[in-house]
């Protein structure tokens, strides 16, 4: 049985995590990703503002001002963009600075003059505190994950759209700035509702990791939903027992969570991670180098019984290193392709049958660049025996004939 | 900086790109090399200790809390303006001085902090304006063997909390004053035993007070560790979820394990202060309840600042009369 | 190849015709003569004080297969997003089938320029022909079994029904091309403009593209076309605009694609009037 403030923190830390997650990936994919860090600093001035409004520290009060400040900072972003030539990157500079400039001087004001009410732990809100979360807390943030994930269910196709292609969309006749804006403050509610348990920095982090972490494991949005927001709950749920465990700060756990998931997809991730990435480039070039070896072969014409080819006069037909060599045909040596004896390299009758197969997709190939110029861009591969799973049969079936 | 190309030797210019851009990196390295260490304490330094007030009374002093504004004000009496740079509920440890702040520092005619790194960000500020100003650490003379260490090398700043402990800081206030304007010295003297002797009475009355409470319910559980002092001098349990400066955010297992204390030894009351944010013990108190364990929020504590000006907390004495009455009520 | 679009019976429950006033329909509200299937009148496009586009007068009054052709620069690009809608009026009035432009999205296709779009986007290519039948949907409707067939349809169509689950990043740009094609082909549209197309593909596929404009001119459809190479013009469209800022000259191609409105919109640039003559020439032997 797990305490009840772990629970607690548990459950809000999976459901922030999951919906920022979720509508983080549309940031991503938007090229906004910095945009909840631009909010979170942007909600200063608001929280600061409801405070000095309301006369004493009321949650509901705050959260609204941030939120007004936060979407205002997206406001002048947008405004930046369409009618200045500030880009992106600047536009969010630009108003995380200047709001949140704005946040500490108010903040300075309310430190120093009495205006009633307890003003302790303001500033808290940028900082945050994951590790108090109360269950008010989580049915809030429960509640606006709920409304995100209804959001871009119903809103699917749409969102897609806009995000892809916007001119498109517009064409179309969609309100593509709106649906653009409706991302954007999905983005800002699932922000400033996270700011009190989670503080800038983490909220910040859990837009960004777990969607980056998404895309490096599918190729289709779907996927890359449901992934991004599984990847997010998963970074605050092990950050908080984690927490738990050991006696570290919460919110800082989390972060740390989120990152090793994002790592390791980015390592590990199949196809698109970068080991697999690595794995995959090293099969092609041993497979180029397996190839032009047994071509060096046909080259210098080693007829079937004969003493075989030196070392060296391999090397001389190659342009790879000699390590590079050997290792070549020490594999065909253990694909059963060759014979050697430390100096010299005999084919066996399957090395020449492999070369024969070699020397026809060389042919064929050469036969295609010079019928179908036209086509080269489109098919040609550098691993030459694809050729019959590459071309269609009639077109090679032509080619031979030449 | 670097001479052109010459037209006998063309690769003259390109050749001494390499020594200029030594040469600016060389004493890039030795302006930053020239800062001043980032230093709360001691501060006194030996450009300032000399200097005799010879202006218009009264002597302006600026301090940092409102604890040893209270201080300097008991024993500088109408010869001094005191005034504390932080205010009610204002956390000295994340006090960041802005223009305004610095402009005052720089007008006062006499600086009083607290020390110990209590005002955390603001060693920089202090370091500098010591080096043209008379600036004490009420804390500095303080035997350092009577102090809680809570690093190798740090001690833990809320020494307030211990009435005597802060009754002996009058010294260092005395000695000061009397150093800076000596025509005064007997006023001060005076005042400084004067107010001596209602802080002894004071710690008196606080140890009597909260031994009236059981000793098993003798716990004080507060959001951040500042009463340490409180717990030594007058004999209660102290507890707390933040560390000693409110700097660090508290981790789950922390706020776990003050749940499970409170509900296994069956404690009445925690405690809010009115510096520090609530949300900690908010978490605590809802942990409680969850294990079905009913616990209140005792009151207000004034922890690391004062109350307002014109109320009762607005003073040491009073501010440490309610601590004592807020922690006996909801404890007994 | 089949004809790419019927009247809208193969599909069930689909629209007999796209809604919105096509000429047969206008002609059946009034006894009108059918309206001009474009009519753009003194447009003015402008970056701050320096005109992309000045005082552009032009009317396409049957369907057909329109050409625009200028140097980099000349506001081609600028002429069909200011059409559609994509980039703001300084001045001018853009009618299509007689109605305002912005009342008949249902009737326009688009094929932007294959730089507008990240590539890198995780769909596939069906995802991105179903795009096109979006318009239709309406609001929260899920593209279903018909669209899904239908968008098939379109990607044989062009020759791509076995990329459809690829991610559209794993193309080669005339497969993009071609993507961005069907998809435009599923809108189902009466008036088809298209961002240079052409540029940047593999012959194969410039000779797919061409066989379906002319399919679709067949069809009574109208295709504008921004293009970048003089040299196909006259084998390509039936009618061409000369474009420099100004409309230099707007017609049938035999009669408009002279050497002299070439001068007048390149300002004798030698190589690329040689090229055009030679093409002229070539053409005028085949004929």
């Amino acid at each position: 049985m797990i305490a009840y403030n772990t629970g607690v923190v548990l459950a809000g830390a999976s459901f922030l995590g999951a919906s920022s997650g979720l509508i983080g990936a549309f940031a991503l994919l938007r090229r906004r990703a910095l945009l909840g860090d631009t909010l979170a600093h942007a909600a200063l001035p608001g929280l600061c503002l409801g405070f000095l409004a309301w006369g004493e520290r009321s949650l509901p009060v705050m959260l609204a001002g941030a939120l007004a400040s936060g979407v205002a900072g997206i406001a002048v972003v947008a405004v930046l963009r369409r009618f200045t030539r500030i880009k992106d990157d600047a536009a969010l500079g630009i108003v995380l600075s200047l709001f949140f400039g704005a946040g500490l001087a108010l903040l300075k004001y309310i430190q120093t003059h009495a205006v009633g009410g307890s003003r302790a732990g303001l500033d808290h809100y940028i900082f945050g505190s994951a590790a108090s979360m109360i269950a008010g807390d989580v049915k809030l943030i429960a509640s606006v994950a709920l409304v995100g994930l209804a959001a871009v269910v119903l809103l699917y196709k749409e969102f897609r759209l806009v995000t892809f292609d916007a001119p498109f969309a517009r064409v179309q006749g969609w309100p593509a700035s709106l649906l653009d804006f409706l991302i954007m403050l999905l983005v800002s509610v699932t922000v400033i509702v996270a700011l009190p348990a989670a503080g800038v920095v983490l909220t910040a982090a859990l837009l960004i990791l777990p969607a980056a972490a998404a895309r490096f494991c599918t190729e289709w949005l779907s996927a890359m939903l449901v992934l991004s927001a599984l990847f997010g709950a998963l970074a605050g749920a092990s950050g908080t027992m984690l927490s738990a465990g050991g006696g570290m700060p919460t919110g800082p756990m989390i972060v740390l969570a989120g990152a090793t998931i994002f790592l390791s997809a980015m390592c590990f991730a199949p196809r698109r991670g970068i080991l697999a990435r690595a794995l995959a480039d090293r099969r092609l070039r041993r497979r180029i180098d397996d190839q032009k070896t047994f071509l060096a072969f046909q080259r210098l014409r080693v007829p079937a019984g004969a003493a075989g080819m030196t070392f060296d006069a391999l090397r001389s037909e190659v342009t790879f290193s000699p390590g590079r060599l050997r290792r070549a045909l020490h594999r065909g040596e253990r694909e059963g392709l060759l014979v050697g004896d430390g100096a010299t390299w005999k084919l066996t009758e399957d090395g020449h049958r492999r070369v024969a197969s070699l020397a026809r997709a060389q042919r064929l190939w050469r036969a295609f660049l010079v019928e179908y110029p036209d086509l080269a861009s489109t098919f040609a591969d550098l691993d030459m025996e694809r050729i019959d799973e590459v071309l269609p049969t009639e077109m090679v079936a032509e080619l031979e004939k030449i | 900086m670097c001479p052109r190309q010459t037209p006998n030797d063309p690769h003259l210019g390109r050749s001494l790109y390499a020594p200029c851009a030594l040469l600016l990196i060389v004493i890039a390295a030795l302006l930053a090399g020239c800062q001043e260490p980032a230093n709360g304490s001691s501060a006194q330094t030996k450009t300032s200790a000399g200097q005799q007030f010879d202006g218009e009374y009264p002597i302006q002093v600026v301090t940092t809390t409102g604890m040893v504004a209270d201080l300097v004000e008991h024993v500088g009496g109408v010869q001094v303006k005191v005034t504390p740079l932080m205010g009610e509920s204002v956390d000295p440890h994340l006090y960041k001085p802005s223009g305004g702040d610095v402009a005052r520092l720089n007008r006062a005619d006499m600086i009083f902090y607290s020390g110990l790194h209590l005002e955390g960000r603001m060693g920089d500020v202090l370091s500098q304006v010591a080096r043209h100003k008379p600036a004490y650490a009420v804390t500095d003379e303080l035997d350092r063997e009577g102090l809680l260490q809570v690093g190798s090398e740090t001690f833990d700043p809320h020494v307030w909390f211990d009435v005597a402990l802060w009754r002996d800081c009058l010294a260092l206030v005395e000695k000061s004053l009397v150093k800076f304007d000596p025509s005064h010295a007997d006023d001060y003297r005076g005042r400084a035993e004067s107010y001596r002797a209602e802080l002894s009475e004071l710690d008196d009355w606080c140890r009597e007070q909260i031994a009236a409470i059981p000793s098993e319910r003798r716990v004080l559980v507060t959001a951040h560790d500042a009463f340490h002092y409180f717990g030594r001098a007058y004999k209660i349990e102290v507890k707390a979820i933040q560390g000693i400066s409110t700097q660090a955010e508290a981790g789950v297992g922390a706020i776990n394990e003050l749940v499970e204390f409170i509900s296994r030894r069956k404690i009445k009351a925690v405690f809010v202060e009115t510096s520090v944010s609530e949300r900690n013990i908010q978490a605590v108190v809802e942990g409680c309840e969850a294990r079905g364990h009913h616990i209140q929020v005792g009151g207000q504590l004034f922890s690391d600042a004062m109350g307002a000006a014109a109320t009762p907390g607005g003073t040491y004495l009073g501010m440490v009369r309610h601590n004592v009455n807020t922690i006996r009520r909801a404890l007994e | 190849m089949s004809t790419v679009q019927g009247t809208g019976s193969e599909l069930p429950g689909a629209d007999a015709v796209a809604v919105g006033k096509t000429p047969s329909a206008a002609r059946q509200a009034t006894s009108d003569p059918a309206p001009p299937v474009l009519d753009i009148h003194d447009m003015t496009v402008a970056y701050h004080r320096r005109p992309v586009l000045w005082d552009v007068d032009l009317t396409i009054e049957r369907p057909s297969l329109v050409g625009i052709v200028g140097p980099n620069g000349a506001g081609k690009s600028t002429l069909i997003k200011a059409v559609l809608g994509l980039v703001p009026l300084a001045s001018g009035k853009v009618q299509l089938f007689g109605q305002p432009a912005a009342r008949q999205r249902q009737l326009v296709g688009y094929v932007p320029q294959r730089e507008s779009v990240d590539w890198d986007f995780p769909v596939s290519v069906l995802d991105v022909v179903l795009m096109g039948t979006y318009g239709r949907l309406g609001w929260f409707r899920r593209p279903g079994r018909a669209e899904r067939e239908w968008a098939m349809e379109c990607l044989r169509h062009v020759g791509l029904a076995d990329f459809a689950r690829r991610q559209i990043g794993q193309l080669s740009g005339g497969q993009q091309q071609r993507t961005f094609l069907a998809r435009a082909l599923a809108q189902r549209a009466e008036i088809y403009f298209m961002d240079e197309p052409m540029a940047g593909v593999d012959a194969a596929t410039e000779r797919v593209i061409f066989s379906l404009l002319r399919e679709l001119r067949e069809s009574g459809k109208t295709v504008l076309v921004v293009h970048h190479d003089l040299r196909t013009v006259p084998v390509y469209f039936d009618q061409v605009a000369l474009l420099n800022m100004r409309l230099v000259a707007f017609g049938p191609t035999q009669q408009i694609f002279t050497n002299d409105n070439l001068r007048k919109t390149y300002g004798g640039r030698l190589d690329i009037l040689e090229a055009a003559g030679q093409a002229l020439a070539d053409e005028r032997r085949s004929v």
